[in-house]
C-alpha cells in the first residue's frame, strides 16, 4: 500500500514523467538547431550554466544535448545517432510554413509598402 | 477570416477546422487534420511523404511555378476597402481559376503521355522482337534478348571479410 512514486525497485527507476515532458518541451526543433548552425552558434564560448552536467560547456548543437566530459562527448560524436543528425543538417533547411503555402500554389508573403521614412524617401 | 494552410499537407484549413501546435518560441504549427498532425509529432518530413503537396511539386507531379500562383498570397498590410477593386478582384478570382485548371489538365497529359508512350513502346517491342530477329538468331546469341528480370544471387560474404582482415593484420 501507498508505495513511493519513485519506482523504487522496478525497471522504470530514475525515470520521472514529469521531467520528460520538460526535456521534450524544451528540446529545440530541428529548423531552429538548422538556422543555429548556419549563424555559427558554436563559434561564441558556451555560458556557465550550473544546472547542466558539466556546466554547460560540453554541447552538441546537431543533437541538442549536454555532455559531463569532453570524454562522454567525443563518445557521443561516433555514434550512429549522431552522425545520422550531422548528415541531417548538413541538407537543405527544414520544412517551414512557407514552403507549405507556396506548395499550396501561394505566392511569396506580400508585406505591402515600406513604411520605413528611409525607404520611402529612396522611393522603395 | 484567414484562410490558413496545413502546415504538412499543404491543404487549406476552414475555421473551426483541425488544430495548432505552438511551440516553446512561440512558432504556430497548423494541422488540417489529425493525420496531419500525428505525422508531425512523428517527426516526419513532409517533402518525403508521397500523399503531401510539398512532395508532388518537388518530383515535379504537379505544376510547379507559374504566373496563376500569385494571386493568392498571405497579404500582411490591411487594404483599404474600395468598391471597384474588390469587383475587379472577384471577376480576375474566376478567370484565373479557369486559366488554372486548364494548365494543370495539360500538365497532367502531358506527363501522363510520356509515361503512356515508353510504356507501349516497351510492349511493342517484345511483342515484335521476331521482325528485328528471327527467334532462332535469338536463341543461339542471346546477347540480342530482351533484359530479363535480375535475379537476385547467394553471395557468400564471410570468407571474403576474413580474408581481409587478414591482409590488414599483415
Amino acid at each position: 500500500m501507498g508505495r513511493c512514486p519513485n519506482h523504487k525497485n522496478s525497471k522504470k527507476k530514475g525515470f520521472s514523467h514529469k521531467s520528460a515532458r520538460r526535456a521534450k518541451f524544451l528540446a529545440k526543433g530541428d529548423d531552429v538547431i538548422h538556422k543555429e548552425l548556419g549563424d555559427g552558434f558554436m563559434k561564441k564560448p558556451l555560458p556557465l550554466n550550473e544546472d547542466q552536467p558539466g556546466m554547460g560547456q560540453f554541447y552538441c548543437l546537431h543533437c541538442d544535448r549536454y555532455f559531463s566530459s569532453s570524454a562522454v562527448m567525443d563518445e557521443h560524436f561516433r555514434t550512429k545517432r549522431h552522425k545520422k543528425r550531422v548528415k541531417m543538417m548538413q541538407g537543405d533547411a527544414p520544412h517551414t510554413q512557407l514552403d507549405a503555402e507556396l506548395a499550396a500554389g501561394m505566392g511569396e508573403p506580400d508585406n505591402g509598402p515600406s513604411l520605413r521614412v528611409r525607404d520611402v524617401a529612396m522611393g522603395l | 477570416m484567414r484562410l490558413e494552410k496545413c502546415w504538412f499537407c499543404s491543404s487549406t484549413i476552414y475555421p473551426g477546422h483541425g488544430i495548432q501546435f505552438v511551440r516553446n518560441d512561440a512558432k504556430i504549427f497548423r494541422f488540417c487534420r489529425s493525420k496531419c498532425h500525428k505525422n508531425f509529432k512523428m517527426k516526419r518530413n513532409p517533402r518525403k511523404v508521397k500523399w503531401t503537396k510539398a512532395y508532388r511539386k518537388l518530383h515535379g507531379k504537379e505544376l510547379n511555378k507559374d504566373a496563376t500562383f500569385e494571386l493568392e498570397r498571405r497579404r500582411n498590410r490591411p487594404e483599404r476597402y474600395d468598391r471597384n477593386v474588390v469587383q475587379n478582384t472577384i471577376k480576375a478570382l474566376k478567370r484565373i481559376e479557369e486559366i488554372r485548371l486548364k494548365r494543370e489538365e495539360k500538365f497532367w497529359e502531358n506527363r501522363m503521355k510520356v509515361k503512356k508512350d515508353k510504356r507501349a513502346d516497351l510492349e511493342e517491342l517484345k511483342q515484335n522482337i521476331h521482325l528485328v530477329k528471327a527467334p532462332v538468331a535469338l536463341q543461339e546469341d542471346p546477347s540480342l534478348a530482351l533484359p530479363k528480370k535480375m535475379e537476385k544471387v547467394k553471395v557468400k560474404v564471410e570468407m571474403r571479410e576474413a580474408g581481409e582482415t587478414r591482409a590488414m593484420e599483415e
